[in-house]
Order: structure tokens, then sequence, then C-alpha cells
């Protein structure tokens, strides 16, 4: 471990929480494009709704990611050397293999988005539809599957980046950001297609027992794995559960964002009454705790 | 072929002239004094100096690329005491994390084996920072971008040694080829083991991989704010990612069982 490390003082405002949208539109989008693949025609209402969140979202992060940069203007040289013009990668960053997976990523969630916005013949001009039937040559589950498997990587590779530091905190947790972020990404995904369903008073509630269902295994592994994660630490989790943080942690994510939403649609199921205010509040339960994490896990190791 | 430094403090007087020549040569400004009114002294009192050693700055930035720490042990009636003095700067690490980290490359290595900050490169996303073990490399608000030292590149690809070894007055920082270094320091090793001082050790010839500016310290290496066991980031690179991959697919498997339409029917048939 090493104590001597200075901390990036990275925002919160910034980073945490592009750590977390980016999560909640690469997990929804996995979701979509998961439902898609099986050929599960009853649940198109899951698809369709990851699509229409999943591009927006991913559009708000660039914006955080290129705000951080003490010199914001150079942002392309993540793309491109200056010294030779060349496209490049450094396969030892995780921030650089990742920005190129947000690109790849981002590409195929606006076409997902396009696809579902043709679907209903809303695409507003002339030459979008053009673009459109261009990139329509090739079957849209190709762009589902690509872009599923790089939305797990955005997911994924934020944890990855975090834990290959020498931080004590980060240091010490490695390597379980990364599993918790994903599984914190495929809940909170979950948990933002249930809230935008409900708020559009959607009909498919097969749909929903399925993504209540998934949301349901996968609090189970994050409370498992963020459990690994404290025992792992050992005393360097301290500021993680201690202080502002550790409120944040415990309360917010572990008890708010797990606990309560787990014995919420344990209740529903149970009760077996359809009750829609419950199921809202456990879903946005699960978003709060999502935020929650990012925040803590990533100020928390700046300490 | 690589250069490097050899720091012996057990010589180190604790003079400061390395800080001083470093910030001469590399044209480093100093750190402004802010300057406060303390209750009961009617003197205004600069709140970013140490105050309570004769270490200065505390640590490395992106202006103090030298920093002479003192290690000053007394008890209570400071009857006994030992005082310690280390010029810590980069290491130029054989394997850098800082360099490992740089999505854009503007931290690279030179054919004389430093490694450099391209300033018209560098986007300060700051991911460097937490990356370097030892807590060298430092952003500043200023340019926007991370600074650190550059063992004195123009120098050193003109013929001479760094700034801080040149005016070192007691010989405490040599520069060199780093074989030639790691011989006169197994020699002073040797020496200060045959007078007694048996906790005397060599720190960087393994650490994280090896470092191109090592040192001779009298006691522990965290007595002078060293990381014992320094591990380059990276090295956990692939079993981190690993592990998170394994995650993914568990989470697809579980998001395949929870998307079939058996479980969902058999609740329907006990729901009602």
């Amino acid at each position: 471990m090493s104590p001597e490390s200075q901390a990036p003082r990275w925002e919160w405002y910034y980073i945490a929480m592009y750590f977390y949208i980016g999560g909640v539109s690469a997990g929804a989008y996995f979701i979509g494009s998961l439902v898609e693949l099986l050929n599960k025609k009853e649940l198109r209402q899951v698809s369709r709704t990851a699509y229409l969140i999943a591009f927006p979202l991913i559009c708000i992060t660039p914006v955080l990611l290129i705000a951080d940069l003490g010199q914001p203007v150079r942002f392309w040289h993540l793309f491109f050397y200056t010294k030779d013009g060349m496209p490049y990668m450094n396969l030892t960053s995780p921030l650089s293999v990742g920005t190129w997976a947000l690109l790849v990523y981002s590409g195929m969630s606006f076409l997902s988005f396009l696809n579902v916005l043709a679907g209903e013949g809303r695409l507003p001009s002339e030459a979008i539809k053009k673009f459109h039937t261009l990139f329509n040559r090739v079957p849209h589950k190709v762009y589902a599957a690509a872009g599923s498997f790089f939305g797990f990587f955005v997911a994924g590779y934020t944890g990855v980046l975090v834990n290959t530091t020498a931080r004590p905190l980060w240091e010490a947790s490695d390597p379980l950001f990364g599993p918790i972020f994903i599984t914190s990404a495929a809940s909170t995904g979950a948990a933002a297609l249930a809230v935008a369903m409900l708020w559009q008073k959607s009909t498919a509630r097969d749909a929903f027992a399925h993504l209540e269902r998934f949301d349901r295994v996968v609090m189970i592994i994050e409370l498992v794995l963020i459990g690994a994660m404290i025992v792992v630490a050992g005393r360097y989790a301290a500021p993680l559960l201690t202080g502002q943080f550790g409120v944040m942690f415990l309360g917010g994510t572990v008890l708010l964002g797990i606990l309560v939403p787990l014995w919420l649609t344990w209740r529903r199921a149970a009760s077996g009454a359809a009750n829609d205010s419950m199921a809202m509040l456990a879903a946005v339960l699960v978003l709060f705790g999502g935020l929650m994490l990012r925040i803590s896990l990533v100020q928390a190791g700046q300490l | 072929m690589a250069k490097g430094m050899f720091v012996d403090t057990s010589i180190c007087t604790g003079c400061k002239a390395c800080q001083v020549a470093c910030k001469e040569w590399n044209g480093l400004p100093g750190e402004p004094a802010h300057f406060h009114t303390v209750p009961d002294r009617p003197y205004p009192v600069a709140f970013n100096f140490t105050g309570n050693s004769y270490d200065n700055t505390g640590k490395l930035s992106a202006t103090d690329w030298r920093h002479v720490r003192f290690i000053e042990q007394f008890n209570e009636g400071r009857t006994e005491g030992r005082w310690f003095f280390s010029s810590d700067s980069c290491k130029h690490c054989k394997d850098a994390g800082c360099l490992n980290a740089c999505p854009v490359k503007a931290i690279v290595r030179t054919d004389m084996g430093n490694v450099n900050v391209q300033q018209d490169v560098c986007i300060g996303c700051k991911y460097c920072i937490p990356a370097c073990p030892y807590g060298v490399i430092s952003f500043s608000e200023q340019t926007g971008t991370v600074h650190k030292c550059t063992l004195c590149n123009d120098r050193i690809h003109n013929g001479l040694g760094t700034a801080c070894a040149k005016a070192c007055p007691t010989g405490s920082i040599s520069f060199g080829e780093v074989e030639d270094l790691k011989k006169k320091a197994d020699g002073r090793l040797a020496q200060l083991k045959g007078l007694g001082f048996l906790k005397a050790n060599i720190y960087g010839y393994s650490e994280a991989g090896g470092l191109n500016v090592f040192y001779l310290f009298m006691d522990d290496p965290a007595v002078y704010g060293q990381p014992i066991n320094p591990v380059v980031p990276q090295r956990r690179l692939f079993r981190s990612a690993a592990i998170t991959v394994v995650t993914a697919i568990a989470i697809a498997a579980a998001a395949i069982m929870s998307f079939r339409e058996r479980g969902i029917q058999k609740n329907k048939e006990v729901t009602p």
C-alpha cells in the first residue's frame, strides 16, 4: 500500500457522476439488447424504452468528462497522438481503452435510438432518414450485440480504472470495483427502465415482473460483492465506512439502495398485489443507491 | 545506458541546495505565501509554511520537483533524538505507473531512460497522479497539466548532470549511469554495515521493477516516507479486468435466466 500517493482530486459532480450515468445507460442498453437478441416479442416494450433512454443519457457523459480536464480543448488527444497524427490507444491505461469503448458504445446506442424512432416513423429529417437506411443494411441485432458488449465495457472499465492506482483504498479493494460497478450498472439500468415504464403507465406487466426479478438477483450479487470488498480492503476501508462517505455508502447504498428495495420487492411479490407506487419507490431507491455508491467509492479513495 | 541518480542520505546535511538549484534551472516559481492573522500575534502569519519543521515544502508538487524531507524524531524533553534528511524526487521508474496510465502519450521515456511529461500533449485528466505510488507527479491549476522532475532532460542531453547533483555540496546526490551508481551504492552500503549501521539499506533496486533514482537509507524506508512494497498499479490490471469480465458473464447469465418465461409463469400460478 502506498499512503504517499496523491489523490487526483476528481470532482464528484464530474467523474463519479459520469461513472453513474454511463453505468445506467449501459445497464439499460444491455437489458434492452438482450431482450431483443433473445427474440422476446412480448417484451418489446422493454427494449424500446431501453434504447430510448440509453442514448440521451450517454450524450451527457462526454460533457462531464471534458469539463473535468485541465485542458478541455485538448480532449481529442485521447484519440490521436498529436506528434504523429495517428490514432492512439494505450493498452495499459484503462482510461485510454475505455474512451475508445465509450466512443463505440455511443455510436451503437445512437443507431439503436434511430432504429426505434424509424420503426415508429418519427425520424425528424430527410438526412437522418438516409443515414438510417444506410446503416439499416446491417441487421439491428448486430449493433445491439456490439453495443451490449461495449456497454458492459463502459460500465466495468471505470471500476478497473480506479482499482489500478496506488491510492490505499483503491489498491486494497482491487479487483472488486469493476465487478461492483458492473452489477450496479445492471441493477440501476433495470431500475431506470422500471421507472421509465411506470412513468409511461406501461401496460407490459410481464416485462415488469422480469425486470424486477433480474434486479433482485443482481442486487443480491452486488451485496455479496460489497461484503467481499469490505473484507478484502480490511483497515484501508476506513474512509468508506466512517464519516460522510460512511453515511453515503452504508446508509445510501447498502441500506436505502439495496436492502430496502429488496425488502420492498419481496413484500410486493409475497402480497401478490400490483402496487405501482411501491415498485416506483423501490426503483427510485435503487437509482439513488447507485449514485451514492459511485460518489462514496470514488471520493473516499481520494481522502 | 539508462541515466539515474543515487541519493546517499547518510551524508545529506539538509542544506536544500538541490531544491534551490532545481527551481533555478527549471524556472519553477516559488510557492506564494498566504498570510493570515492569528489572534494573539500582532504580525501576519503564513499558513502554508510547515512551521513546526525545517522541512519547508512538506511534499513534492507541480512546482517543487525536489523536496528535502526532514525526519525529526525527538523525545519529549528533547534530550535524545535523531535527525535524518532525504532529498526526494521522481524516481524515473523502469516500469513507470504514470507512463503506463497516461491515455494520450504525454508521458514518455527518452533514450536516456528518464520519464518526461510533454506539456503540449497533456490534457490534464489527472489519472497519472494516483498511478504514482510515491505521490510525485502533480497537477498545476495554472497550466492545467501535470508536472514533475525531468531528470534535467535538457542538461543530460547536453552532457551535463542534473542541476541538483551539481549543486550538492556533500556528494549525497550523484548522477550517472545507473550501473555505475549501483556499484558506488553497494560499496557505500558495505562500508556503513562495517561501521555498525546494520539497518542501512538500498531502496530502489527491486522496488516496483527497479528505480533509476535510488536511495541509501539509514533506517526503514517508511521512516523516510517511502512506501515499503510499492507495486506498479498496472501489474494488477490483467487480474482486475479478468475478474470484471467474469462478473459480466455472470450478470449476462443472470439476465438470460431472469428473462426466461418459465419462472414468471410459475409465479403466475402461485399468485392467483
